[in-house]
């Protein structure tokens, strides 16, 4: 194989694997606005404060790293509720651009309180995976990408099952449709906002963990990067689309690779925010979005 | 004295980017992306002065009409696109712009200075305002006078059939364009007057702090011109006035405070939403303080309940 392609493929592989964090990061957007109708800009912080908790162990006791894993899944659901009790909980119905502004404060109120405690400084992480390279044929794989992919794989599985095949998961499909009617069959549209919460703050905590060991260092700034990420794959995909998520995130992992091989970091960021905007005026509820808000 | 003077500056400046983000949002559409228009009129305004010798009236108007055309070849693409998704689009076309300035070059050495956009370094040395001897209070006399001839406008556009027209399409396009109003048309037009406003904006910014460079103008801004308006009202453009009076002067007031002060901040616009979900001045307040200012009389013959 020509040198050329041999690189477009390595950062093929690349753009997948570090796609599926984005993948992730926007299906926790999206489950959320899905069922709720409701976009979560603290869900960035909610990340970080997972990821935080999680060196708490990590720095007093040299935890090994699944259960610096499971810190962080029980401080993101911690502060998920959290969120949906001061943000969403007593906020009057039928006002759209409220619950945008009360999780503002939330992300402000969230970020501050890492900075305090932290004193803004970036904390080393552990590296579980190690620094070595695997060599897979003529391929260099990041053992941490690695397992990224394998996260992503294990929670989406987990998170397709819940929703197709659980009662729990066909309430929550129901209340996304039509939620007068689910509530008139007897959901609780309360228990399942909360459910919802729960379910995409766990998935916020995996997403700390792994997004922090793939950057290194735990630092307040991330969660205004996870942010970004997560608003940008949720809307490239369509608004309430799991796939569209899915797709969303890989396409965008896969394109920051490669252009960040042949064109350099500079250009990254500026094409995937083009494309972003080319997608959207082509298609203007997502890739897999056929309904507008 | 000087500190005050510098907290009613960025208050005026920022009041115009909430303006503009409520122009747009009066014709039903969310923008996250008005910082980008902020960013091009802040670098085309200094450029003026700085580098081309403009003085600083035509530069701003520069800086405007710019930002506001690039809002009008924007805006046609954009436009198809609603709600969250036109919201988070916008926010690309922001980053895009913050991206490009990231990566300019485009400068001059004057004296021992090197000035221009300047990459990563930022646009730096626009001393138009400090060279030719305006004092603090001078430039906040300038940055006062655009708000309120913005303020104005707002204030005609809100009685004019115009602004009818903008909340016809706002309460509900379908029906807007039955009466044979041009949708796209009345929404680009707003889209970009919004931007010319924020470059407005940027253009005082650039003089006042003589500096601006990308991070200035990431997503913290975004997050800050749309805190304005929606926290504000979206009810009169009082509001958005109000929304950047409130939280700069609060930002800055709650200094004493410390370590606690980011915490009443947010804590603070929580509340805020949780009590009056539409803002502070919403359109109930808007309609009752136009009773108490003007009780309408009765139509004549009209039985009096």
């Amino acid at each position: 194989m020509p040198g050329i392609l041999l690189d477009a493929t390595e950062q093929l592989l690349n753009g997948l694997m570090y796609g599926s964090l984005y993948a992730l990061i926007g299906g926790g957007f999206t489950i959320l606005f899905g069922v709720m109708r409701k976009l979560n800009l603290a869900y960035g912080s909610t990340i970080m404060a997972g990821a935080y908790v999680s060196l708490i162990p990590f720095y007093l006791f040299k935890v090994p790293a699944w259960v610096m894993l499971l810190s962080s899944i029980a401080g993101a659901v911690a502060v998920g509720f959290l969120v949906e009790l001061v943000c969403f909980r007593f906020l009057r119905k039928g006002h759209e651009l409220a619950p945008l502004l009360t999780t503002i404060g939330m992300l402000i109120v969230i970020d501050e309180a890492i900075v305090h405690a932290t004193g803004a400084v970036g904390l080393d992480y552990a590296r579980p995976f190690g620094e070595e390279s695997l060599a897979w044929g003529p391929f260099l794989v990041r053992p941490d990408y690695l397992a990224i992919l394998v996260a992503a794989l294990a929670c989406f599985s987990l998170i397709f099952f819940l929703i197709h095949r659980t009662r729990l998961g066909r309430a929550m499909r129901a209340v996304a449709e039509r939620p007068q009617a689910a509530q008139i069959l007897g959901v609780s549209l309360r228990r399942i906002n909360v459910l919802t919460f729960a379910l995409t703050s766990a998935l916020a905590g995996v997403i700390g963990f792994f997004a922090v060991v793939s950057v290194g260092a735990a630092r307040p700034e991330l969660a205004v990067w996870l942010t970004g990420k997560g608003l940008v794959v949720t809307v490239l995909g369509g608004l309430g689309s799991l796939r569209g998520a899915i797709l969303g995130g890989l396409l965008l992992g896969v394109l920051e690779f490669e252009t960040m091989w042949f064109l350099g970091t500079s250009y990254r960021d500026i094409l995937a925010f083009l494309l972003l905007f080319a997608i959207l005026v082509v298609r203007p509820a997502g890739l897999a979005g056929a309904r507008a808000t | 004295m000087d500190y005050y003077v510098a907290i009613a500056s960025i208050i005026g400046i920022h009041a115009l980017l909430g303006l503009s983000v409520y122009l747009v949002a009066i014709s039903g559409q969310m923008s996250f992306g008005q910082q980008g228009f902020f960013a091009i009129g802040a670098y085309l305004a200094g450029m003026g002065t700085a580098l081309w010798g403009l003085p600083l009236l035509p530069s701003l108007v520069l800086g405007a009409l710019f930002a506001g055309l690039i809002g009008i070849v924007v805006g046609f693409p954009a436009l198809r696109v609603r709600g969250l998704y036109l919201a988070i689009a916008t926010y690309g076309f922001g980053e895009v712009v913050r991206l490009v300035f990231l990566n300019i070059r485009y400068t001059k050495t004057i004296g021992d200075r090197v000035v221009g956009p300047n990459g990563a370094e930022g646009f730096r040395h626009v001393r138009y305002v400090f060279d030719r001897g305006f004092t603090g209070l001078q430039f906040l006399g300038i940055i006062a006078a655009v708000v309120a001839g913005v303020a104005v406008l707002f204030y005609l556009l809100d009685r004019s059939k115009l602004g009818a027209t903008l909340r016809a399409v706002e309460e509900d396009e379908v029906a807007a364009a039955t009466v044979g109003i041009d949708v796209t048309r009345v929404k680009v037009l707003a889209f970009g007057a919004a931007g010319a406003v924020a470059g407005l904006g940027g253009g005082l910014f650039i003089h006042f702090s003589s500096y601006i460079d990308h991070d200035m103008v990431a997503l913290p801004l975004a997050i800050a011109s749309i805190t304005y308006p929606i926290l504000g009202g979206l009810g009169s453009f009082v509001g958005p006035i109000l929304g950047a009076v409130l939280l700069v002067s609060l930002t800055e007031g709650l200094r004493v405070l410390h370590e606690l002060r980011m915490f009443v901040y947010g804590g603070l616009i929580i509340v805020t939403m949780l009590v009056r979900p539409r803002g502070l001045v919403d359109e109930a307040l808007v309609l009752r303080v136009k009773r108490w200012v003007r009780p309408r009389p009765m139509p004549r013959g009209a039985d009096v309940p």
